[in-house]
C-alpha cells in the first residue's frame, strides 16, 4: 500500500514553473487574507508522481482490462481516435466565451449533433447542454414545467414513475419540485396499464419511462401508455439510458414521447472515466422547443459580410436563444469535449447505427441463451430464474438468483465476487429493485462471440461453486471482500495526518 | 471564399458493414449466433416491437466513415475554430487559460482509468477509489474543511447544490425560512443555473449589495442573518479579493450557512475559506488540471464541514478494511444518494466528473505545497502588472482602484467595449470580456484576465493596442 501523502522526497515542487512576471516580494497580497499554512500536500518528483498513478491504474478494472457486463451502463469499447480528436487545440484550447466567428467549427459540429440526435430519437429540437443523464432528466422536466405554466396548467404537479425506474428519475422530478407517484410494475416488469389508468388525471404533469425497461424488456403496451397519459393531458418522458437497444429499429418519437434524454456516455461511447464525465443532451417535440435551455445552434446561408473563418462556403453557424427558455443548467455550453467525441463515434457508424443496436441486442440474447444452455448442461438450471419471464430481451437481461440463495445461501453479491475471481467485472446487482437477488447483464455490441461463450461457461461454473468458496470470494483481487459497513461506521474521508507520528 | 465543401468529402459509396468491422467483432457471424436462439434473421430480435412504431427505412444519416476520414474531417472542422493557443488572450470570466502538465495528460489516457465506471465493485476498483480519496484530501487541505466529495458537474451546479444543501440543514431553525442570500455580482448564467436548481423547493433568493469599490456592503450581509445561507465568491466575479469576507461568519451566525465559491489556484496565497468561517466551499475546478475545452467537461469542487456531511450531494470515498483487516477503500454514505433514497435523495447526481477530478488530483500532487503558492503568485503578478500597464493609458480608468485582484480586473474604456474587442480581434488579440454581456447598461467596461500563462510581452502588446484605440476614441469625441 502506497500513500500519496507519504511522499516527502523532493525538496520543492515536482513541477518547475517559470518565474512570476514580477518579483515575489512586490506582489501585493491583502494582509487579512494572506494564507498562513500551506496545504499538507505531498512533495513528489515527476517520476514518483507518474509511478504512483500508474500503480493506482493497475489496481483498477476498465473495459480495456476485460469484459465489463455492467447492466444499464452500456460499457462498450471506447474508440481511441475520439480521444485524439478531443485533444485537438480546436476543442481543448477553446474558451466558451469566445466570439461566434472563433467557434465556427465547434458550432458546425454542435449543429450536426443536434440534427443527428433529433433524427435518431424522432424529436424536433435538441439541446446539448445537460452534462449527464440525470441533468437531462431534470432539464426536460423543467421544460415541461414551464410549458404547463405558460398554458395556465400549474396544477399539474405530479410525475408518475414505475417502481423499476432508475433512481435518478424520481430524484430529478423531486428536484424540479414535483410530487412523485410510484406505480408498481406487472410481474413481468412491464407497465401495469390498469394501475396507470387509475393514477393519471388533471394533476399529471408527466410520466417517465425507460424503454426497453430496466429489465431489458420492450414495453409492448407503450402506445397505450402514451395514449392514457396524453388523454389525461400529461407529457411522456423517455429515459434514454437504454437507447443503445433500438437505434434504427424504432424511436421515442414514433412511440409518442414528448421529451427524451440521451446518455452519450452510454450509446455514443464517451468513456465513463471511473464515474464521469457523462453527457446528457435532451430532445423534445416542437411544443417544448421554446423552453429549452439556451443557447442552441442553427445555421443560415453565409453572407459576404461574414468573416473568413467558416467551416464551409455555404453556411454560417450562430447561437440563438429559444423564446421562452428556462435559462441555463450548465454555465457554459455543456460537456463540449464529450459532444466532440460522440460526434466522432456517430460518424464511424452513420446510418449503420442500426447495425450497432442489432448487434447489442443479438449479443444480449445470445449470452442469455448460452447461459441457460450451459446451466442446463451442467445441471444448474434451477440456480436462477428469469428476472421476468420473456422470450426476447433487448440489449440486457436480468436473472434472479433467489433460488440459489435459498438453496445454498449464496446470492447475487456472492456470485458477483466469484466472477471477480475469474477476472471479470461483475454485472449490476440488486437493481432493478423489483427482481429478487437481481443480476443485470449487458454485454454490448463490442464483445466477440468467444468472449460471450467463455463468460457463459465461467458464470455457470461460479453457480456451482461451494458455499464456503463463494462466501470467501474474492481471493485473487488487490484486496479481499471490502467491509462497507466498517467504512460507514468508522468514517475516514481523508488522510489522517494527525495520526501520522 | 474558402472552397471546402464538407459534405462532398464524405465517403458516399460504402459497402454495408465495411467500415464497422473494426468496432463490431461479430459482424459476418450473425447467422451462426442467431441460430443458437433458433432465429434466422436480425429482424426476429425485434419481434416484440409493435409494428406501428417500427422503422422500416434507413435512418436519414450519412454513410459510415473510417477512422482516417473522421480524423481528417475533425482536424479540418475544428481547425476552423480560433484556438486560444493561437491568440494573445485576456478572456477569463470563469474559465481560465492554464497549463496542464504533460504527465497529467498522458496518465489520464490509461484505459484502466478512462474506461472504468463508478466503482460498484471495490475489490477491483481500488485504484480509482484511492485516487478519489486522495483527491478529497487534497481539496480538504486546500480549502480548510474536513469533508470533500469526489466532484460535481461544475462550479455552477456546485453552488446550486450548496444552496439547496444549506436549506436542508438550516430551514427548520431559520428565522427567514426558505430564504438564501446570493451576491448580486454572481454572473447571470451562473445565477440562471442556481435558479433552475432551487425553484422546485420554493426558495426565495435575495441579493447581497456591493459598494462602489466592488466589495460587499456589510449592512447587506447583516440582513442575511437568520436566513438559510449566504453565497459569495472569492475572488469575486470582477476579480476582486474581498477582505470583508473574513467578517461574514460572525455577522450571519451559526445558523446560517456561509458558502464561498473559489478559484482554487488562488488558495495558494489566499487564506483557506474554512479558516475564516466558511461552512461550504465550492468552485470551478478547471484551473487545476483541466483544459478549458469550451467549458466542459470540467469539474465542480464541493467541500463542507461535518455538519453538512449527511445532507451533501454526490459520491464520497471512505477508507475501510477488507475481511483480512487490510486497508481498502469504498464508496460510503450512499444512503444519501438517488439509487437508494430515490426521490428523498440529497441530489439527483449520479454520473459526475471523476476523470477530470483525477486530472485535478494529479496536478495538485505534482505542484505540491510550494508549487501551488508559486502558481498563485504567477497569477497575481500577471494581473497586477497588467493593471499597472493599462492604467498608464490616460483615457482608461479603473472603477476599482484601491483593491486587490486575482486573475482579473475591470477597466473603463473611452468607447464601447464591443468596438474595442473587434479592433483587438483584428490585431490577433482576444482583449477580454465585454461586461455588457452581464449588465447591458455597462457598455464601456471590460474585464481583463491574466493567468499564469500570460507573458509580459503579451501585456505590453495589449497596452500598446489599447493606447492606440483609446487615442482614436478620444480624438473622435473631440471632433
Amino acid at each position: 500500500m502506497s500513500h500519496l501523502f507519504e511522499h516527502h522526497g523532493a525538496v520543492d515542487a515536482g513541477y518547475r514553473q517559470p518565474a512570476p512576471l514580477m518579483a515575489k516580494e512586490s506582489v501585493r497580497i491583502p494582509k487579512a487574507l494572506a494564507r498562513k499554512n500551506s496545504p499538507r500536500w505531498p512533495r513528489l518528483s515527476e517520476p514518483e508522481m507518474v509511478r504512483h498513478y500508474t500503480w493506482l491504474s493497475r489496481r483498477n478494472y476498465g473495459i480495456d482490462t476485460g469484459f465489463y457486463p455492467l447492466g444499464s451502463c452500456t460499457m462498450k469499447h471506447n474508440p481511441r481516435v475520439n480521444e485524439v480528436i478531443a485533444q485537438l487545440p480546436g476543442i481543448a484550447d477553446m474558451h466558451p466565451l469566445q466570439p461566434e466567428h472563433h467557434l465556427q467549427g465547434l458550432l458546425a459540429i454542435f449543429d450536426e449533433m443536434q440534427d443527428m440526435l433529433a433524427t435518431c430519437a424522432g424529436m424536433d429540437a435538441v439541446t446539448l447542454q445537460p452534462v449527464a443523464g440525470a441533468q437531462g432528466e431534470f432539464t426536460a422536466l423543467r421544460c415541461i414545467q414551464e410549458y404547463f405554466r405558460s398554458t395556465g396548467q400549474e396544477a399539474r404537479d405530479k410525475v408518475i414513475v414505475p417502481d423499476s425506474a432508475h433512481g435518478t428519475n424520481p430524484a430529478s422530478a423531486a428536484l424540479a419540485g414535483y410530487e412523485i407517484i410510484e406505480i408498481p410494475s406487472n410481474p413481468d416488469g412491464r407497465i401495469n396499464i390498469e394501475v396507470l389508468k387509475s393514477v393519471v388525471g388533471d394533476d399529471t404533469a408527466a410520466m417517465m419511462i425507460t424503454n426497453p425497461n430496466t429489465l431489458g424488456i420492450f414495453e409492448e403496451d407503450i402506445c397505450e401508455a402514451t395514449k392514457i397519459v396524453h388523454d389525461a393531458g400529461g407529457q411522456m418522458y423517455y429515459d434514454g439510458a437504454n437507447f443503445n437497444a433500438i437505434l434504427g429499429r424504432t424511436n421515442p418519437g414514433l412511440m409518442g414521447f414528448d421529451a427524451v434524454h440521451y446518455n452519450l456516455h452510454k450509446t455514443f461511447s464517451q468513456p465513463h472515466g471511473g464515474g464521469g464525465p457523462g453527457c446528457g443532451p435532451i430532445g423534445v417535440k416542437s411544443h417544448l422547443a421554446p423552453f429549452l435551455p439556451g443557447p442552441l445552434v442553427r445555421k443560415r446561408p453565409i453572407q459576404s459580410s461574414d468573416p473568413l473563418t467558416m467551416v464551409n462556403d455555404e453556411s454560417w453557424y450562430e447561437w440563438f436563444q429559444p423564446e421562452q427558455s428556462i435559462g441555463k443548467v450548465q454555465q457554459w455550453h455543456g460537456n463540449a469535449g464529450a459532444v466532440i467525441r460522440c460526434w466522432a463515434y456517430y460518424r464511424r457508424y452513420g446510418y449503420e447505427l442500426k447495425t450497432m443496436s442489432d448487434h447489442a441486442v443479438m449479443n444480449a440474447n445470445y449470452l442469455r441463451q448460452r447461459i441457460m444452455d450451459e446451466a442446463q448442461e451442467k445441471g444448474l438450471a434451477s440456480a436462477f430464474t428469469d428476472g421476468a419471464p420473456t422470450k426476447l430481451v433487448k440489449h440486457e437481461f436480468t436473472l434472479s438468483l433467489a433460488p440459489l440463495k435459498s438453496e445454498k445461501g449464496t446470492g447475487a453479491m456472492d456470485v458477483a465476487k466469484g466472477l471477480l475471481d475469474r477476472g471479470y467485472m461483475a454485472p449490476t446487482i440488486y437493481f432493478p429493485l423489483v427482481v429478487d437477488e437481481c443480476m443485470m447483464i449487458e454485454p454490448t455490441e463490442t464483445e466477440s462471440k468467444e468472449v460471450l461463450d467463455e463468460f457463459a461457461r465461467r458464470f455457470v461454473e461460479v453457480l456451482g461453486d461451494d458455499t464456503e468458496v463463494l462466501h470467501a470470494a474474492p481471493q485473487t483481487t488487490d484486496v479481499r471482500r471490502v467491509d462497507e459497513v466498517y467504512a460507514a461506521r468508522n468514517l475516514c474521508l481523508s488522510y489522517p495526518f494527525d495520526e501520522e507520528q | 471564399m474558402v472552397a471546402h465543401r464538407l459534405w462532398e468529402q464524405r465517403v458516399t459509396h460504402s459497402q454495408r458493414g465495411t467500415f464497422m468491422v473494426d468496432q463490431l467483432p461479430n459482424l459476418g457471424r450473425e447467422l451462426e449466433m442467431l441460430s443458437t436462439m433458433g432465429m434466422s434473421s436480425l429482424d426476429e430480435l425485434f419481434d416484440d416491437v409493435p409494428e406501428e412504431v417500427r422503422i422500416t427505412k434507413n435512418m436519414n444519416l450519412p454513410s459510415p466513415q473510417t477512422e482516417e476520414e473522421i480524423l481528417s474531417d475533425a482536424k479540418r472542422i475544428l481547425g476552423a475554430n480560433v484556438a486560444m493557443s493561437n491568440r494573445v488572450s485576456f478572456l477569463g470570466a470563469g474559465i481560465y487559460k492554464n497549463f496542464v502538465p504533460a504527465s497529467v495528460m498522458q496518465l489520464i489516457t490509461r484505459g484502466e482509468f478512462l474506461t472504468s465506471y463508478t466503482p460498484y465493485q471495490p475489490e477491483v476498483s481500488q485504484g480509482m477509489l484511492q485516487a478519489m480519496w486522495e483527491f478529497q484530501t487534497l481539496i480538504c487541505e486546500l480549502v480548510g474543511l474536513p469533508v470533500a466529495n469526489l466532484s460535481v458537474y461544475d462550479g455552477s451546479s456546485a453552488a446550486a447544490e450548496a444552496l439547496t444543501c444549506a436549506v436542508r440543514v438550516h430551514n427548520r431553525k431559520a428565522v427567514q425560512k426558505n430564504t438564501l442570500f446570493v451576491s448580486e455580482l454572481t454572473p447571470p448564467d451562473r445565477l440562471s443555473v442556481i435558479h433552475n436548481y432551487i425553484q422546485g423547493a420554493g426558495i426565495t433568493v435575495k441579493y447581497l449589495r456591493h459598494d462602489s469599490n466592488g466589495c460587499l456592503e456589510m449592512d447587506s450581509v447583516a440582513e442575511a442573518a437568520g436566513s438559510c445561507g449566504v453565497y459569495v465568491e472569492q475572488p469575486n466575479p470582477l476579480g476582486i479579493v474581498d477582505e470583508n469576507l473574513v467578517d461574514i461568519k460572525s455577522i450571519i451566525g451559526e445558523e446560517t450557512a456561509f458558502i464561498v465559491g473559489v478559484q482554487p489556484t488562488s488558495l495558494g496565497v489566499l487564506e483557506a475559506p474554512g479558516n475564516y468561517g466558511a461552512d461550504i466551499v465550492v468552485g470551478e475546478g478547471q484551473p487545476l488540471g483541466s483544459p478549458m475545452t469550451a467549458g466542459g467537461p470540467i469539474y465542480g469542487i464541493f467541500s463542507c464541514s461535518q455538519k453538512y456531511l449527511r445532507q451533501m450531494p454526490g459520491r464520497i470515498v471512505g477508507k475501510t478494511i477488507d475481511v483480512d483487516g487490510n486497508e481498502a477503500f469504498c464508496l460510503t454514505l450512499s444512503t444519501r444518494e438517488q439509487h437508494i433514497r430515490r426521490h428523498r435523495a440529497t441530489s439527483n447526481l449520479c454520473t459526475n466528473e471523476t476523470l477530470i477530478a483525477l486530472m485535478g488530483a494529479m496536478h495538485m500532487a505534482l505542484l505540491g505545497p510550494e508549487g501551488i503558492r508559486d502558481l498563485a503568485i504567477r497569477n497575481m503578478a500577471a494581473c497586477q502588472l497588467a493593471k499597472n500597464a493599462l492604467l498608464e493609458i490616460d483615457s482608461i480608468k479603473s472603477p476599482h482602484f484601491d483593491v486587490f485582484h486575482y486573475n482579473e480586473f475591470l477597466i473603463e474604456l473611452p468607447g464601447n467595449t464591443s468596438d474595442c474587442l473587434e479592433y483587438l480581434d483584428k490585431k490577433g488579440l482576444v482583449g477580454g470580456f465585454d461586461l455588457s454581456n452581464w449588465y447591458p447598461e455597462q457598455k464601456n467596461r471590460m474585464l481583463v484576465t491574466c493567468t499564469d500563462q500570460t507573458s509580459s510581452s503579451e501585456i505590453e502588446l495589449l497596452a500598446a493596442h489599447l493606447a492606440v484605440w483609446s487615442e482614436t476614441m478620444v480624438s473622435e469625441v473631440k471632433v
